[in-house]
């Protein structure tokens, strides 16, 4: 009980006073300091919410062990019943992301490495790994979590992740398996996943000690489906020319749809971003000064480089305005029907683009470089990440030959800053835009 | 001597050839239906032909050769290529191949659900084979009939048997380990009633007592290649004793539950039987205890943890297998290898120096 009111309290008081000093101490160190020149548009006002909202996330979950149930999830895990039995969600690919993004995975890469963990698995794994093994994390604390809920519709990856998450907290791991998509999901198929969702339910209500409400399922649902349509609508903002931002800034501003989905926090969130961002548009103002060129991005971002590599890139014009990973977090809305939570989950988290073919998503990559109008692409061949990078090289001839772009192929890792070699993919990079010229 | 054991199986069975992803699949269900399984692990030595470009070097070998493999001359010899949801990298290339490439013969998956036994996974599996078989009906014109899975699952467990006793036994066979993994393979082409003869006269060469001199270890990994690692063990004066090869021992069900009436539900209970696998996403617990089993009933005084480069569902679960056996005392080597590269001067070496760091510590010297 006490916990719990800790936890309320953490949420709805000390957080917001501890933002108010830390933003009017940031105001502080700010003042009558000019703002460096950089080859960027004016920064989104929205930045400041995201940041208030991703650390209140954060600063809350200290608070979570033991006030309420906690879950640790894939980030294609389907949420919606846990949310709406009140567990605390905590994301552990989010976690790493931010853990690289803060130049903070090194050692915990090496403290995962030290336990046996090859350097050749994905890099989320092993940050997240060491986090566990360790107890260090750049956000204070992570709730320990009592269930840990495991989807493989990103990887298969995750089943062998979780497995020792799972050794390692003692805790129930529950799995929904949503076999692979080869061209339209098999009947049966669908329905082991819809069937496996009602055994989540149950392994849930009996961690939450309490029987889940179908109204306040179905709110949660109408909820996400919500985030992910306002999401969609904030990205298609990128179509306009100048682009109002970058889609290296939607990597930084997908953290609510994937961290907070289903909840009105997210949506109010994706509104007022949805509404500057249209805002801009009116007023022609772009994610970089000077847009010349409009490129495309594939596979996860390289955390550890955006800032460095968005400025190389930005410096000469080149903006990038999509990416197949942002956009994969709108797609699943057309199949969401809240009035029907299973069956159209079931439906909605197999139909992800990395659990779907290769002929899917040439086609996805073809349409989204068509309505952004992009004339070039950079495919993110990511040394740990295999389900994502597999077919990339065909990828590349194929959008080459049948749209006519320039495509590059720039191999390094999303979290692993020590597989970036600076001065390689520099000069990868340099020949790339040159060749635009 | 696969073209041979495919030749064969065309000219005097009439039937179909499989070429197979590893590691699991239902072959109980291919042999019912005269489909002959060649599995592919990659032809020994570097990815061979331009096409394995296609794929980065960061992923596994097995999947690179693969789709060298098939997509070039060989692929001739298969009506049809078999996929399982091993892993994310044959997932891939079941994509890869069919819709980025020139394959244009039948493409068929099979998914076994991942995770622990649940009752949602039990009825997916028993449906998701039964559209297999549907689509092998396709393939061989004739529809399955289910005294003929009956048939080929009594095969099959004969066949587990032998091997079972053979690897249990192991010490009373006077056999290098080369020369008895090289037969226990020919599993992976050859038609299981020619198998199940050359493993019979195999295990009639078993001795009444133990007759193989050396250090008896136990050796994990995924697939016993390079070869050149047996005979690097023997001169370190080891042997196998305990095997928990994905592609060997993980593919033997040692207590196969019992014949019912119903062939469907027989198969589907015969996969669950199967030693615990890394490439389940299923509990550790369970496949820990299963190694420490093998290792005593093995009377092994090390364990080898042979990785293969680029393996993500072995390479998770080492750290657990390594803990587990150090904390119990024992001798562990962890070597990784590549698929087609022999062993360098280095790994044989470490290969030897374990040999006498267990020969040390069981206070005799390695013969
Ligand atoms: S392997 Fe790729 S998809 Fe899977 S968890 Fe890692 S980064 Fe995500
Ligand atoms: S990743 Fe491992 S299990 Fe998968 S194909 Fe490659 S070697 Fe086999």
């Amino acid at each position: 009980m006490l916990r719990r009111v800790r936890y309320e309290l953490a949420g709805r008081v000390a957080f917001p006073l501890l933002n108010a000093l830390s933003s009017w101490q940031r105001q502080l160190k700010r003042r009558g300091r000019k703002p460096r020149a950089n080859p960027f548009g004016p920064p989104l006002d929205c930045v400041r919410k995201l940041r208030e909202l991703m650390t209140a996330h954060y600063y809350v979950g200290r608070y979570a062990q033991g006030a309420v149930p906690v879950a640790w999830v894939t980030s294609g895990f389907p949420i919606e019943p846990l949310r709406a039995l009140g567990f605390h969600i905590v994301y552990p690919e989010n976690h790493s992301a931010l853990c690289s993004a803060q130049h903070a995975a090194i050692d915990l890469l090496q403290a995962a490495e030290q336990e046996g963990f090859s350097g050749d698995l994905c890099s989320y794994a092993r940050i997240d790994l060491g986090s566990a093994l360790t107890g260090i994390t750049p956000v204070g604390r992570l709730p320990r979590p009592d269930l840990l809920a495991c989807c493989t519709n990103i990887c298969r990856t995750v089943s062998y992740w979780y497995k020792n998450l799972a050794s390692h907290f003692d805790v129930p791991v529950v799995m929904v398996d949503t076999p692979f998509v080869y061209g339209e999901a098999e009947p049966h198929h669908l329905s082991y996943i819809e069937e496996q969702l009602g055994e989540l339910i149950e392994v849930a209500e009996r961690i939450a000690g309490r029987r889940i409400d179908p109204e306040r399922l179905e709110r949660t649902m109408r909820a996400a489906w919500e985030g992910l349509v306002l999401w969609g609508e904030c990205l298609q903002a990128g179509k306009a020319v100048p682009a109002p931002w970058t889609a290296i800034d939607g990597f930084f501003h997908m953290a609510p749809i994937v961290t907070l989905r289903g909840s009105e926090q997210c949506n109010s969130y994706y509104r007022m971003l949805r509404d500057e961002l249209s805002d801009r548009v009116t007023r022609g103002i772009g994610g970089i000064k000077e847009e010349r060129h409009r490129l495309l991005w594939d596979n996860l971002p390289i955390w550890h480089k955006l800032r460095k590599l968005s400025t190389l890139f930005a410096e000469r014009g080149f903006n990038f305005v999509v990416a197949t990973y942002t956009n994969a977090w709108a797609e699943a809305a057309d199949l969401i029907d809240p009035a029907k939570p299973l069956e159209s989950s079931a439906k909605a988290y197999t139909y992800v683009i990395l659990n779907r073919d290769l002929e899917h998503r040439l086609a996805s990559l073809k349409q989204l470089a068509q309505e952004y109008r992009a004339d070039g692409a950079v495919l993110h061949s990511n040394r740990s990440c295999k389900p994502y990078s597999i077919g990339q090289v065909d990828l590349r001839s194929r959008l080459a030959q049948d749209l006519e772009l320039r495509v590059l192929l720039l191999e390094a890792d999303h979290s692993d800053p020590r597989l970036y070699t600076d001065e390689q993919i520099d000069n990868r990079i340099q020949a790339f835009l040159e060749s635009f010229s | 001597m696969r073209r041979e054991a495919i030749e064969r199986h065309r000219a005097h069975r009439g039937g179909k050839v499989l070429a197979v992803l590893p590691i699991h699949y239902p072959k109980p269900l291919l042999t019912a239906m005269n489909v002959l399984a060649v599995e592919l692990w990659g032809p020994p030595g570097p990815p061979r032909g331009v096409q394995a470009g296609r794929i980065q070097p960061y992923i596994c070998p097995v999947v690179r050769n693969a789709l060298a493999f098939l997509s070039h001359g060989p692929m001739e010899l298969v009506d049809g290529v078999l996929f399982t949801n091993t892993c994310d990298a044959i997932q891939g290339l079941a994509t890869l191949l069919p819709d980025l490439g020139d394959w244009h013969k039948p493409v068929m998956r099979c998914w076994y659900p991942v995770g622990e036994r649940r009752i949602s996974a039990a009825r997916f599996l028993e449906t998701e084979l039964q559209a297999l078989a549907d689509r092998l009906a396709q393939l061989t014109g004739s529809p399955l009939d289910l005294d003929r899975l009956a048939w080929a699952l009594d095969l099959h467990r004969q066949i587990d048997a032998l091997r079972a006793d053979i690897l249990d036994r192991r010490a009373h066979l006077d056999l290098s380990d080369r020369e008895l993994y090289a037969l226990l393979r020919e599993g992976e082409y050859r038609w299981p009633e020619d198998h199940l003869e050359r493993l019979r006269s195999l295990h009639q060469r078993l001795a009444e007592l133990p007759v193989k001199k050396g250090l008896p270890v136990m050796i994990t990994g995924l697939v016993p290649e390079p070869m050149g690692l047996f005979t690097a063990l023997e001169e370190a004066g080891a042997f196998v004793a305990a095997d928990d090869y994905a592609g060997i021992g993980r593919r033997i069900v040692r207590q196969p539950p019992p014949a019912s009436t119903e062939p469907w539900t027989d198969l589907v209970e015969w996969i669950y039987h199967y030693p615990p696998c890394s490439t389940q996403g299923g509990d550790l617990a369970r496949r820990l205890a299963h190694l420490e089993e093998r290792y005593q009933q093995g009377g092994c005084v090390g364990l080898i943890i042979h990785a293969t480069k680029f393996c993500e569902p072995e390479a998770f679960d080492f750290s657990a297998i390594r803990k587990s056996f150090s904390a119990r005392q024992r001798p562990v080597l962890y070597l990784e290898s590549e698929l087609e590269v022999e062993l360098s001067g280095q790994q044989v070496t470490r290969l030897e120096a374990f040999g006498e760091m267990i020969a040390q510590k069981q206070g005799a010297q390695p013969c």
